[in-house]
């Protein structure tokens, strides 16, 4: 006979940015019952999941399970949509590219069926697409949301959301105050180990002086990258990016004026790479320097006023669950803001550790399966980040740098056989990395199918799209007025089996 | 230097004219015509094995791929739908489940639904988990309807095929020499190889001809002759783990009119024995370990148990499990038999051909050369999925209770590789299944096993007692009530079938 586990009784979450409020948000949801504080300890700006003022896809479905609406980020955290990255000059200068989100799949792979034997999006083949709907839109201006209780032209699109990044934490954070999840300000004092290679309980200080101690059967560390808790455990070990990931140094501009636009941009300079983020409430630059540009150089390729200059140091926890302390975000994997995989990866970990919550008791082979999964994930954001860096333009940029063994395999099966080899844990969906090989300039190999295909059948494929692509653009009011609409006060459906258990 | 470039064709050359290399050579001429001349050597003298009567949904993507039609070839093969096995007296004699094509309920607040099941399980109010599943519901009912195409709960199950395989090849064979694929009858009797690379470059038949080729399927069943015997490609041997390495196979006459869309698998003291039912016939065999019966005493079994009247005397079959160490070595790859065995316990050996076909295809060889580095990932993944399904094979004899024979106190007490014996673990202390994107058998499979098997784990989750029982076990029973409603508006089994076969007709 099997038996629930017993609960969890207090966990404590340890930090003030956005991955703590929704950490603590997340698990106070997954288990009511639990006591759930956070130690609100001073941020850092080289945390970069915590500054993400976007996430990818998946965060939507997160949202969604947290009872954040869309609607509630676009009214009340300056939300907006993202349906595609466009990148500028990294195969070659004057190249350039995009990376529309979402994969375009056949109803079979879309049944529940495919997704628990072993297909849906994640593992649907690298066949390419005809064309990209979202890039047909991002070009019009033109996007909704499909209404998902009826087929749409739109029912293929996928998008991220973008957001103001102190509203949308205050958001999260009146709800789970609503919640009842307790926050406490103050700084770590000292840390009393629990005999088992964990924590049981922080001593916190404020101003100088011990207030008392949370004690918590799991702590999560979302400290950033000092990762207090974690670091502080005995046979902690960080591994160093450096040797992969060679822009170390972020030099941001100041917010400027915002914009409504379905995609950001990165362009390679020959200072490093540039990120515009069109925030609806601010566009947001952000320059990754080469190693040798000094930062005379650099302010003149940001081509903004300048506010700060931040220096990281890349790089993963080896084990992201240690004892009973599991770390989220830059406490867990730190790296540069580039592709927006940073807050993805944290609520993707985090998505995990709802997976995988553990009761009073932890089991080692649980805490062993997170890290498995944990690492791979990790893995795979430095290997797409580590893309960009091996792209023909970025070597140049870059200087040659040392390659992951296993991107080195994806690369070469791409470059020479135009075939993806399965990615488990994988940041981005095959035809999301396929589209960002295509946009950083790598070519594709030819499939020895697509040597056999008859022509016709590419030409077929082209006019099924640009019927689609037709379609799509008369069903999609311009952006500016779909926003506007979705300032609208409006019902939020539910229901299903699922909405028969929630509790 | 091979006579690809130039844009001339690759030749390759299958040898074998069994279950693996008609696919194969099917496969080669459908999907690369203008990469590819195909030549198949096969001989009458030697008989086919004819693997896997029954098999999984993956071939339904190979046929379509082929562009054959599902109808006809269902017709040719005399096939039965198929949407799962039910496996009886393995964990304990009397006891049986359904592992279904398909999953049990859905996941709710990001927990699964097993953990759901086995809280109400402990609470006393909890069905059969087999009752949560559509398609364990639909095969006790003996009904069938293809899956609908979107995310409703008629979309969660597949289907596959039971079909007569010594059918299947001839099939294959037809269509593949329809769409340019050269048969040769003959036997093989010496390997041409150009001294200083290895490579072998033609094959000698028996009356002297002599056939050329640039790349060589080897798909020769485990006489393995040029993966094997030729070069000597070591093969690791998994007998320890999983001992069947025959099978008694005997075709019987149907009992009842009514024929089932599922596999029966039954535990037997030496093994198991397999009811497979086809539209003329139901496919009987007893998988077993010669070390544990022997062969006439097997064929007596199987004669006492067989479900319908003989068509013919059991037939020995023999086998190895295990693979080659590497499946493609130098410009010869195996396919089937010839590179890997894994008993027909979960019909995965025409899964395991395809997969590998697949590959090839995917792998083809690029200006007529090899790429060792193509090769190299051809090998691992090969490895990867046979070594995924092992592990899921031996689950079946080590999650048991069954202390009646030698055999099963084997392989209940035998030491399960390292890879099974951590996923073992993780679910018996917390209910949990490592998760890959990759590979064969995923959760719902697993869960089916285990907890069909008798292997229930000693906690699960401690989210799923938070809330109100009566809640839960309503909204079970509501699933419970919907799964039953689709199943009554499902036809028979039979009168599907019978239906399609008048469409087929109509369309003719």
């Amino acid at each position: 006979m099997s038996d629930s586990r017993e609960r969890l009784r207090r966990i404590c979450i340890a930090g003030s940015g956005q991955v703590a409020v929704i950490a603590a948000l997340a698990l106070k949801r997954t288990v009511p019952d639990v006591d759930v504080v956070v130690l609100g300890l001073p941020g850092d700006p080289a945390a970069y999941a915590d500054r993400a003022a976007t996430a990818l896809p998946y965060s939507n479905k997160l949202h969604d399970r947290l009872g954040l609406t869309e609607q509630a980020i676009i009214q009340r955290a300056g939300g907006s949509h993202r349906l595609l990255m466009r990148y500028f000059g990294w195969g070659a200068e004057g190249q350039a590219g995009a990376m529309p989100y979402g994969a375009q799949l056949d109803a079979q792979w879309r049944t529940r069926f495919a997704n628990e034997w072993g297909g849906g999006p994640r593992n649907a083949s690298g066949k390419r697409p005809a064309g990209s709907l979202a890039e047909v839109l991002a070009d019009a201006g033109r996007f909704a949301v499909p209404p998902g209780d009826m087929p749409t032209p739109l029912d293929d699109l996928d998008y991220a959301l973008r957001w103001n990044m102190p509203a949308y934490r205050a958001l999260m954070a009146d709800v789970a105050q609503q919640l009842g999840v307790t926050y406490l300000a103050g700084e770590i004092a000292a840390l009393e180990p629990d005999g088992q290679g964990g924590i049981a309980a922080i001593a916190v200080a404020q101003q100088g002086q011990i207030q008392g101690k949370i004690e918590a059967g799991l702590f999560v560390d979302c400290s950033g990258p000092a990762a207090h808790l974690l670091s502080a455990l005995p046979g902690a070990r960080r591994i160093d990016w450096s040797s992969f990931l060679p822009a170390l140094r972020m030099l941001h501009a100041k917010p400027q004026q915002g914009m409504l636009a379905l995609e950001d941009r990165v362009s390679l300079l020959p200072e490093g790479w540039l990120v515009e983020f069109a925030g609806a409430d601010g566009l947001q630059v952000t320059l990754g320097l080469a190693e040798s540009i000094s930062e005379e150089a650099a302010l003149r390729a940001l081509g903004a006023e300048p506010s700060e200059m931040v220096t990281l140091a890349a790089g993963c926890a080896r084990d992201a669950w240690a004892g009973n302390v599991v770390a989220l975000g830059d406490a867990a994997a730190s790296f540069e803001p580039l592709g927006h995989l940073n807050l993805d990866l944290a609520h993707r970990q985090l998505g995990l550790l709802l997976e995988m919550l553990p009761g009073r008791t932890i089991e080692p082979l649980e805490r062993a399966e997170f890290n498995r999964r944990a690492t791979l994930m990790a893995q795979q954001v430095r290997d797409t980040l580590a893309t960009h860096y091996s792209a023909p333009r970025a070597r140049k940029v870059f200087g040659e740098k040392p390659l992951p063994e296993s991107l080195l395999h994806v690369l070469d099966q791409f470059t020479r056989r135009g075939r993806l080899p399965f990615r488990d844990e994988a940041a981005l969906l095959n035809q999301e990395y396929i589209a960002l090989l295509g946009a950083l300039g790598f070519p594709a190999g030819v499939t020895p199918q697509a040597l056999s295909q008859n022509p016709r059948e590419a030409q077929a494929a082209r006019a099924t799209f640009e019927a689609q692509a037709q379609a799509a653009l008369q069903f999609a009011p311009p952006y500016q007025q779909f926003m506007a609409q979705m300032m609208q006060p409006q019902q939020q459906p539910g229901g299903g089996i699922a909405g028969d258990l929630q509790y | 230097m091979m006579s690809g470039e130039n844009g001339k064709k690759l030749r390759v050359v299958v040898l074998g004219g069994g279950t693996a290399g008609w696919m194969t050579a099917a496969g080669v001429a459908r999907l690369l015509p203008d990469l590819a001349t195909v030549d198949l050597i096969e001989s009458q003298d030697i008989g086919i094995v004819g693997v896997g009567e029954a098999t999984l949904p993956h071939i339904r993507g190979f046929v379509e791929k082929l562009g054959i039609d599902e109808a006809a070839f269902m017709k040719a093969t005399h096939a039965t739908y198929k949407l799962g096995i039910d496996f009886r007296d393995f964990g304990r004699i009397g006891e049986s489940y359904i592992h279904p094509f398909g999953s049990f309920g859905e996941e709710v607040g990001g927990i699964g639904f097993h953990h759901y099941w086995l809280e109400l399980q402990r609470q006393g109010l909890a069905a059969e988990l087999g009752e949560y599943s559509l398609a364990v519901a639909a095969c006790r009912a003996n009904r069938f309807t293809p899956p609908a195409q979107d995310s409703s709960l008629a979309s969660t199950y597949g289907y596959a095929y039971q079909f007569d395989a010594t059918l299947f090849g001839p099939f294959m064979r037809e269509f593949a020499t329809g769409i340019g694929v050269t048969r040769h009858e003959g036997l093989v009797v010496d390997v041409e190889r150009e001294p200083a690379s290895g490579d072998v470059t033609a094959l000698l038949l028996k009356d002297g001809r002599r056939i050329e080729g640039d790349l060589f399927v080897d798909c020769s069943g485990f006489r393995s002759l040029l993966l094997g015997q030729t070069l000597e490609e070591e093969w690791e041997d998994w007998t320890h783990w999983l001992p069947c390495d025959r099978a008694a196979a005997m075709p019987c006459t149907h009992k009842t009119s009514d024929i089932r869309p599922y596999t029966i698998a039954t535990a037997m003291p030496a093994g198991w024995r397999w009811q497979i039912p086809l539209q003329h016939r139901m496919g009987n065999g007893y998988v077993f370990s010669s070390a544990h019966l022997d062969e006439d005493a097997a064929c007596e079994a199987l004669r006492q148990a067989a479900d319908g009247d003989p068509l013919a005397d059991p037939r020995i079959l023999r086998f190895r499990p295990g693979r080659r160490k590497n499946s493609w070595s130098h410009n010869v790859l195996g396919v089937g038999l010839a590179s890997g065995f894994l008993e027909p316990l979960e019909s995965t050996s025409i899964y395991l051909a395809q997969m590998a076909i697949t590959y090839l295809i995917e792998l083809f060889p690029q200006d007529g050369v090899i790429d060792p580095r193509d090769r190299d990932e051809f090998n691992r993944l090969v490895d990867m999925e046979y070594d995924r399904v092992r592990d899921f094979l031996i689950l079946h004899y080590n999650a048991t209770t069954r202390d009646d024979s030698d055999f099963w106190n084997h392989v209940r007490t035998m030491q399960v590789p390292d890879t099974l014996a951590d996923k073992l673990e993780l679910w018996r202390r917390a209910a949990r299944i490592e998760k890959y994107s990759d590979g064969l058998f995923y959760d719902a499979s697993w869960i089916a096993v285990y907890i069909g098997q008798g292997l229930l784990p000693q906690a699960h989750d401690s989210r799923v007692s938070l809330p109100d029982p009566m809640r839960v076990s309503g909204a079970m029973d509501n699933l419970r009530k919907q799964i039953a409603s689709q199943v009554s508006a499902m036809p028979g089994h039979m009168d599907y079938l019978k239906s399609e076969a008048a469409r087929l007709a109509e369309v003719a």
